[in-house]
């Protein structure tokens, strides 16, 4: 019967179907039929590869995709690259996005096949390989058509690899140069005089001094501006901005220690319609000049301020004038108290975001204001605001309906009756209680009952909750995909094995939890299969049962820490060989492991480890040998 | 004697005070003139001067300069050369057909420098006239070898004229067409090395200071104070209070920029700057430098520059050029189109060595592409089947190929038995068997991506 309804559906149909659903269900529907397997091949348009044995077949499967995505894919290197580029059937010519974050060793041979192979290749990815360097970026500036590109600490890259993309790659229109420190003035002057058409520019903790501004500042089209932290740019730099790049909309100076609020202010007068304005830890007061220029800007959504000196009548004449402010951070601020966050609520109704970490003296009357005033909460950060109790909370439970994101880290006020409170705020999808004391089963019991779409909770030593309170977070909050329990002492095997339901967790820390042996790590390990992120550090007890468990059946595990935990030569090795995609292993101060042991334990895994963190002493117990193919291989290590 | 740095040479230049020409002995060996084409260039260079009636005017304040003492000197002079010559020609007439190439050689050269003593003599009995005019003797009445041309034509602009190449006016370079006197050297005149003789032994040099002081071994005459003081200016002669024109020169290659026809023209403002653009513009480059041996240079002085950096010049641009410092080849890469910074050859060494490196240990393989792809085909086989069937147990096999891609074989671990392993091995199968079996390749795509 229901055969035949599915028969009577056309291919169109079953695309324009398709086209409404969400990842997750996307998977199911692949399984219904082979039509419909078929729709989902060809109408898929990004893929994220975990295995780099499938990528030829899967590349061959989906002939439409547009977003690739390999930043998880362990073993990729130039050999792989070059071997698709072989396959006839392959076809990359529809590939506008690529993702290679953290792809080390794929080098300079292997990225200019690539770029090659993908001609409409328009976004690309490479933050975070270390090992990109001059002769990476001339390989990849073969792309032509790039737009955008990402080199966030690409280490090796200096101006003149960033000359070869420039001049290659003139159509860019957003770069991100966070942390390639060997990028200096000479380069970003070449970006802006050949990248005109750049929109966003990314320039954080770099060496630059006040000549690159000037040359940013002759950048016409220039929307966002993300220069945090960079220590050698100051007030007279940033004043060529005042005439400068007119499409100005965003600016981010966090951080930048010889900037006062005077460059700011010259920046606003020049930018009436600038958006969002991110000076945060480095203006230490807002003066009254810098309140009334900033008054004047009307379309103002994002605010933040952290670190500086706020009085209750500046947080007024602010929210009076910028109304339309969805974000604001005052972190940190000194003079934030009730009477400027109820203004501050009574005004910008639209308010979205707000972070009040470290804001001591605010109280329940400032968070029931903006619960009641602030409908359209998003995300509250109320971290060490110790003065905050349940009453606080039971206005946002009442209120907050469109809450996400909770932060209550570190506030003595929050006890079972609070979380009672917050659990009616349904829509939570991360929730941080961390340090929290005064929390118990009974607490956690009403989150794992109500919060059912929870994503993200952090537990970090709750020592009030134990299994109970688990069980319930695991019965009811199916799709956490985060879970941080480090410290949490009461928790033992019982607790574990009610984590083997939560099937979604890719992130789990266990850090110091010292009643949790082999029997609880196996059942984890048997029932979390999507598992790839854990941290065992300090949980002496497990014993080589529970490492065995992991290794024949965590299989998608990208990084463990099993710093003093104590695994035996055996179970070592046996991990590091199974586990097939493990790419991160910190692996200090375990006392039973030998030195023979460390080098087959590694040798087993070293073509596909790209960090690794050991004992200071091994840099010279370990084989040569090993330690040349772990670096050619793009691992970093870490002597502790 | 000539012992003067190029650049100072040249800097001088202007200032020589060209009262005689010979030909310097190291330029002998070359051509052999003929006497009646010497003649014919006295009787292009009238003609040049009827021409230029213009300019003729111009200089009629030089003309009065001309000292008729000197004149009767020189006629002596010459006198004394055309017997000489009369004995060398007799000579030859005399041994006709038995001279043997070495002898004729000698001969040859003597007949050279004793008629281009003569030209340059006569050539200073003309009252002295602004011979540098825009259209100076032309090559073709001296189709013969360079240095008898440079000779002939310099012999035309001796005396008043060299004067005038000190007033190297220091004014803008917007002068407006009309404001300035436009001179044209000939190609051969900017080519010559010398431009001082001496009217003796015939010997040149670049610099007049450096003439004067060889003039001392000729006699006593030359060694007063006034022989060897530099010759009056023009501004320090009397009577030549007349405002001077600015000069400017003109480059003789024509459809250059610095030729006086071209539209745009820009003159030069020395005879230095003269000499330094056609031999940088218009000439072979024939100096190469020592070091490198791929660049090249028509001026001396620039090779010399250039020597003393080479080696330093660490910045290349694809172009080809070098640079000594970043900033100038930023700076390039800014100004030309499609010109990228070279990747130096430094940094590829090494990681082609990784890679080679990485390849033999890999494989035993050596580095060629083909054999990289096949071993990771094998490799990624291997892997294709320890994940898709994690739960096969049968031992060694799965075990031992997830130890790629180093084989143990080859490695000796002291007093760390193997044997360990396979104990190990059997007890985890019989802990797994109570496990549920897991299924293959866990989820290999996650639908997380957007």
């Amino acid at each position: 019967m229901s055969h035949s309804i599915l028969s009577a559906l056309s291919e169109d149909l079953l695309v324009r179907v398709y086209g409404f659903l969400d990842p997750p269900c996307r998977k199911t529907w692949r399984l219904v039929s082979r039509e419909f397997h078929r729709v989902d091949s060809l109408s898929r348009t990004s893929i994220r590869i975990l295995r780099v044995e499938f990528l030829p077949a899967l590349l061959f499967k989906h002939p439409n995709l547009s977003s690739l995505d390999l930043s998880v894919c362990p073993k990729l290197d130039d050999d792989v690259v070059l071997r698709i580029a072989l396959d006839g059937a392959v076809s990359t010519s529809r590939l506008k996005s690529l993702n290679l974050s953290r792809a080390t060793a794929v080098r300079a041979r292997g990225l200019e096949t690539l770029a090659r192979l993908c001609r409409a290749l328009e976004r690309v990815d490479v933050s975070h390989c270390w090992a990109f360097g001059d002769r990476e970026a001339a390989a990849l500036s073969v792309a032509a058509g790039l737009r955008e590109l990402k080199m966030d600490k690409c280490l090796s890259l200096s101006d003149v690899g960033l000359a070869r993309i420039v001049v290659g790659c003139s159509k860019l229109n957003k770069i991100s140069l966070k942390w390639c420190m060997e990028i200096s003035d000479l380069g970003i002057d070449l970006l802006c005089k050949k990248c005109k058409d750049l929109k966003s520019l990314d320039v954080s903790y770099l060496k630059i001094t006040n000549e690159s501004v000037r040359s940013i500042a002759l950048l016409p089209k220039l929307e966002v501006l993300e220069m945090v932290s960079c220590p050698l740019i100051d007030d007279a730099g940033l004043q060529y901005l005042e005439n400068g790049s007119p499409s100005l909309k965003e600016i981010d100076v966090t951080r930048c220690d010889r900037v006062s609020s005077s460059s700011l202010i010259s920046i606003v007068k020049g930018h009436p319609d600038l958006q969002h304005l991110k000076a945060s830890h480095c203006i230490s007061e807002i003066s009254l000049s810098f309140l009334h220029n900033i008054k004047a800007l009307k379309h103002l959504k994002t605010l933040w301020i952290d670190g500086a000196r706020v009085s209750d009548s500046s947080l007024l004449t602010l929210s009076g004038s910028c109304r339309a402010l969805t974000e604001l951070g005052v972190s940190r601020c000194v003079g934030v108290t009730d009477i400027g966050m109820m203004g501050l609520a009574r005004n910008c109704s639209n308010l979205k975001a707000l972070n009040l970490a470290c804001c001591g003296f605010v109280t329940d009357a400032a968070i029931s204001a903006v619960a009641q005033s602030c409908l359209n909460l998003e995300s509250l950060q109320l971290e060490s605001c110790h003065l905050i109790t349940e009453k606080g909370l039971q206005s946002l439970g009442c209120y907050s309906k469109r809450l996400q994101e909770l932060d209550l880290t570190d506030c003595d006020g929050v006890n079972d009756r609070g979380l009672e409170y917050i659990s009616k705020c349904s829509n939570l999808l991360r929730l941080k209680l961390g340090l929290c004391a005064n929390i118990s089963d009974k607490g956690i019991f009403h989150i794992g009952s109500k919060c059912s779409k929870l994503l993200e909770l952090d537990l970090y030593r709750c020592a009030g909750f134990g299994d109970d309170g688990l069980a319930a977070i695991s019965r009811g909050c199916k799709s956490l995909n985060r879970l941080i329990l480090s410290y949490c002492g009461e928790l033992t095997d019982t607790g574990a094995e009610k984590i083997r339901q939560l099937e979604h967790l890719t992130h789990l820390e266990l850090r110091g939890i010292k009643n949790i042996t082999g029997t609880g790590l196996a059942a984890i390990a048997r029932g979390c299969k999507k598992l790839a992120y854990l941290d065992l550090k300090q949980c002496e007890n497990i014993d080589d049962s529970g490492f065995w468990a992991l290794a024949y059946f965590s299989r998608n595990l990208r990084q463990i820490n099993l710093c003093n935990c104590s695994v035996s030569d055996t179970a070592l090795c046996m991990l590091m060989s199974n586990l097939s995609r493990v790419q991160d292993v910190d692996l200090v101060h375990l006392n039973r492991v030998t030195v023979e042991g460390f080098e087959f334990a590694l040798r087993a895994c070293c073509n596909r480890l790209k960090k690794l963190k050991l004992l200071a002493p091994l840099r010279f117990l370990l084989s040569s040998e090993l330690l040349e193919v772990l670096h050619a291989r793009g691992c970093r290590i870490r002597w502790d | 004697m000539e012992t003067g740095e190029d650049d100072l040479c040249q800097n001088n230049w202007g200032s020589a005070s060209i009262l005689d020409y010979e030909m310097a002995m190291e330029d002998e060996e070359e051509g052999e003139p003929n006497l009646h084409v010497f003649k014919a260039s006295s009787s292009g260079k009238d003609n040049n001067n009827n021409n230029n009636g213009g300019q003729a005017s111009v200089q009629g304040v030089k003309a009065q300069a001309w000292d008729p003492r000197t004149m009767l000197c020189n006629l002596s002079f010459m006198e004394q050369k055309i017997h000489e010559l009369q004995g060398l020609v007799h000579l030859i007439l005399g041994r006709n057909g038995q001279l043997q190439d070495e002898q004729q050689q000698l001969i040859t050269a003597d007949l050279t420098s004793i008629i281009i003593q003569l030209i340059s003599t006569a050539g200073s009995l003309l009252p002295s006239v602004n011979m540098l005019s825009t259209t100076a003797p032309g090559s073709a009445l001296f189709p013969f070898p360079r240095e008898a041309n440079n000779l002939a034509s310099q012999t035309l602009n001796n005396g008043g004229a060299s004067q005038e190449l000190e007033d190297d006016a220091e004014e803008g370079e917007n002068l407006p067409p009309g404001s300035y006197e436009i001179k044209q050297l000939e190609k051969e005149e900017i080519l010559a090395p010398h431009t001082n003789f001496c009217t003796i032994c015939g010997k040149g040099f670049k610099r007049d200071a450096n003439l004067r002081m060889h003039m001392r071994g000729h006699g006593d005459q030359y060694k007063t104070p006034a022989a060897l003081a530099k010759p009056p200016t023009k501004e320090t002669l009397p009577g030549s209070d007349a405002p001077m024109l600015i000069k400017r020169y003109s480059c003789p290659f024509p459809g250059c920029k610095r030729n006086k026809d071209h539209k745009r023209f820009q003159p030069l403002k020395t005879i230095l700057c003269v000499k330094n653009h056609y031999k940088r513009t218009h000439c072979d480059k024939s100096f190469t430098c020592s070091r490198c041996h791929t660049k090249k240079f028509s001026v001396i002085a620039d090779l010399k520059t250039h020597e003393k950096h080479c080696g330093q010049n660490k910045w290349l641009c694809s172009c080809g050029t070098t640079f000594s410092r970043k900033d100038k080849l930023f700076g390039h890469i800014a100004l030309f189109q499609g010109h990228t910074p070279a990747i130096p050859l430094e940094d590829t060494k090494p990681s082609a060595a990784a890679s080679s490196q990485r390849g033999s240990s890999g494989c035993g393989n050596s580095n060629n592409n083909a054999a990289m792809v096949s071993f990771s085909l094998g490799s990624a086989a291997n892997a294709n089947q320890e994940t898709s069937q994690p739960c096969v147990m049968d031992g060694k096999t799965s075990f031992e190929e997830s130890f790629s891609p180093l084989s143990f074989d080859i490695c000796n671990f002291g007093g760390f038995p193997r044997s360990i392993f396979d104990d190990s091995f059997q007890m985890l199968i019989s802990s797994a068997c109570g496990c549920s079996p897991i299924n293959g390749g866990v989820g290999s795509v996650s639908d997380t991506s957007l």
